[in-house]
């Protein structure tokens, strides 16, 4: 993906105490967030949803359309596709309503099934396995969790996502004034930064922009990426579903690790239950799943969400876990953008605060303002 | 207190119409270019930027004079520029250390166009970037036009 240029030099780079600013404001802003999620989910949507809608917005300027106006249209158009979208989906879902819980159990059950089959060969194989009696104990704990699972985490899941749906419907709401009012609201925050550090300023501004929108909305084309390979993949595999079952594995990918995982059982439990006879089904769609996650991690992603935010894979799972321990899935999804905005940010402060010369042309600029609102009064 | 919420004064318009980086421009793409500058005063005396220093932005001067000067001599300056001017154009182009310092000669108002916002026109519409892009390179090649010349009548004189 080419984008501008960074107009970072490569020099600036932050020290061990910025460092260590960036790592503890990271901490600090993941615990904060986390205390106002309801607000941060529908602010994000509505800054993936504004950079979506940004271009054919200005194609519609480009046309004569005012700012307002242009992104009235974009917003509008896109609520009216969303409930369309909504209620087909609803539609759809109300006529198999009974279908789900049974479908949820049965999956479950197939891939108990697959698991206790494999544990089973490999007792067969190990001699020291089947004296532990591992498969016997491992499918004890399954039953018991299998049997509790619906009333422990499905139910609450869905009250949950319906508690969260009235937030959720702010986004567009957001987007509408992050398109209509966002230019407004950048000149207002540069004409708020002093002459001498006015231009490093307006480069930190766009350096974080192009952060947070290299980031989320290559984020948005690895999911339709990976759908596509996911989607081809099992489709080549027989199983049932292959593009809804790649979209849902694609959006859970949105969590690093703990997401591709996920994803990849759900996908193993579809296949064990389809395919009750043939593990070699599941075993594959297995293998599918890490074919996907190398192609993700060395062609898709670099030219995606792209290495914009330059991180280090130790430091980034690192973060990852320091994020899932400080504000749990929520942390795991946000710690990395939020990182690679603190680490713009913090580079940038470094570099202008230990800028002598900036500091001196403001002090010089001050007291020429101090000496001119001073003139007469002598 | 919502101050930045009112929308920009379109009288300018016609202000930047009259400079030569934008005069190809239709009054539509005109408001787009409005929309991306930023508008700074500036005190007799005070530093613009600095000779060295990393160049992102190209400046117009709206009012009042501006002194382009190497670092640290003033009274020898390279040019004196007044309203409807513009310098550190090349920073749209790349973001290379300044050539030299500029300073304001007396109180002026400058619009700034950023490197960024051009760079991001350039991908989201192309043809009326195209047109600064095209008079911005006749622009440099007057500039190297009007130093080959000076090189050469100095030349002559030795």
């Amino acid at each position: 993906m080419s984008g501008p240029r960074s107009l970072e030099p490569a020099a600036n780079r932050p020290g061990p105490v910025a460092w260590a600013g960036i790592f503890a404001a990271t901490c600090l802003l993941l615990v904060a967030l986390n205390h106002i999620l309801w607000l941060v989910i529908p602010a994000l949507m509505a800054l993936v949803l504004s950079y979506m809608l940004e271009p054919p917005m200005r194609r519609l300027m480009y046309a004569g359309v005012g700012r307002e106006g242009a992104a009235a249209i974009v917003t509008s158009v896109f609520l009216l596709v969303l409930m369309a979208a909504t209620l087909a989906l609803l539609a759809w879902a109300g006529a198999r309503a009974e279908d789900w819980q049974a479908g949820v159990e049965r999956y479950l059950r197939g891939g108990a099934a697959l698991l206790e089959r494999t544990l089973a060969a490999l007792e067969a194989r190990w001699s020291m396995l089947a004296r532990a009696d591992l498969a016997a104990s491992v499918t004890t704990w399954l039953n018991e969790y299998s049997d509790t699972f619906l009333k422990r985490q499905v139910q609450p899941l869905a009250v949950s996502i319906l508690a969260w749906l009235p937030a959720a419907l702010l986004g567009p709401f957001f987007a509408f004034f992050f398109l209509r009012d966002g230019r407004r609201f950048h000149g207002f925050i540069a004409r708020a930064v002093p002459n001498a550090y006015f231009e490093k300023t307006l480069a930190l501004l766009h350096e974080m922009h192009q952060t947070g929108r290299s980031y989320f909305t290559g984020l948005v084309k690895l999911t339709v990426v990976d759908t596509l390979a996911l989607g081809i993949g099992l489709w080549a595999l027989g199983l049932p579903g292959p593009w809804l079952l790649g979209l849902i594995a694609a959006v859970f990918a949105w969590v690093p690790y703990v997401g591709s995982i996920a994803g990849c059982v759900l996908v193993v439990l579809v296949a064990a239950t389809d395919f009750p006879h043939d593990p070699a089904i599941a075993y594959w769609a297995i293998m599918l799943f890490i074919l996907v996650r190398l192609l993700d991690d060395f062609v898709f992603m670099p030219a995606t969400v792209g290495k914009n935010l330059r991180l280090h894979p130790l430091v980034s799972v690192l973060m990852l876990f320091v994020g899932g321990a400080v504000a749990g899935v929520p942390g795991l999804a946000l710690v990395l953008p939020l990182l690679g905005v603190t680490m713009v940010v913090g580079a940038a402060l470094s570099e202008i605060l230990t800028d002598g010369r900036l500091r001196a042309r403001h002090a010089y600029a001050r007291r020429l303002r101090e000496a001119e609102d001073a003139a007469d009064l002598a | 207190m919502l101050g930045f919420l009112r929308p920009a004064r379109g009288s300018q318009l016609e202000d930047l119409k009259a400079l030569s980086l934008f005069a190809d421009l239709s009054v539509r793409e005109l408001k787009i270019v409005q929309g991306v500058l930023h508008e700074r005063d500036y005190l007799a005396g005070e530093v613009i930027f600095d000779e060295g220093e990393q160049g992102n932005a190209l400046y117009i001067v709206r009012t009042g004079r501006v002194l382009i000067c190497r670092k640290g001599r003033p009274d020898s300056p390279i040019a004196e520029l007044g309203a409807g001017s513009f310098f550190g154009d090349l920073a749209l182009l790349d973001s290379a250390p300044r050539a030299a310092q500029a300073r304001a000669l007396e109180a002026c108002k400058l619009a700034v166009f950023f490197g960024s916002d051009f760079l991001s026109l350039l991908e989201t519409e192309a043809r009326l970037a195209n047109k600064i892009l095209l008079q911005l390179s006749r622009h440099l090649g007057q500039r190297l036009r009007g130093a080959t010349m000076l090189g050469q009548h100095a030349e002559q004189h030795l």
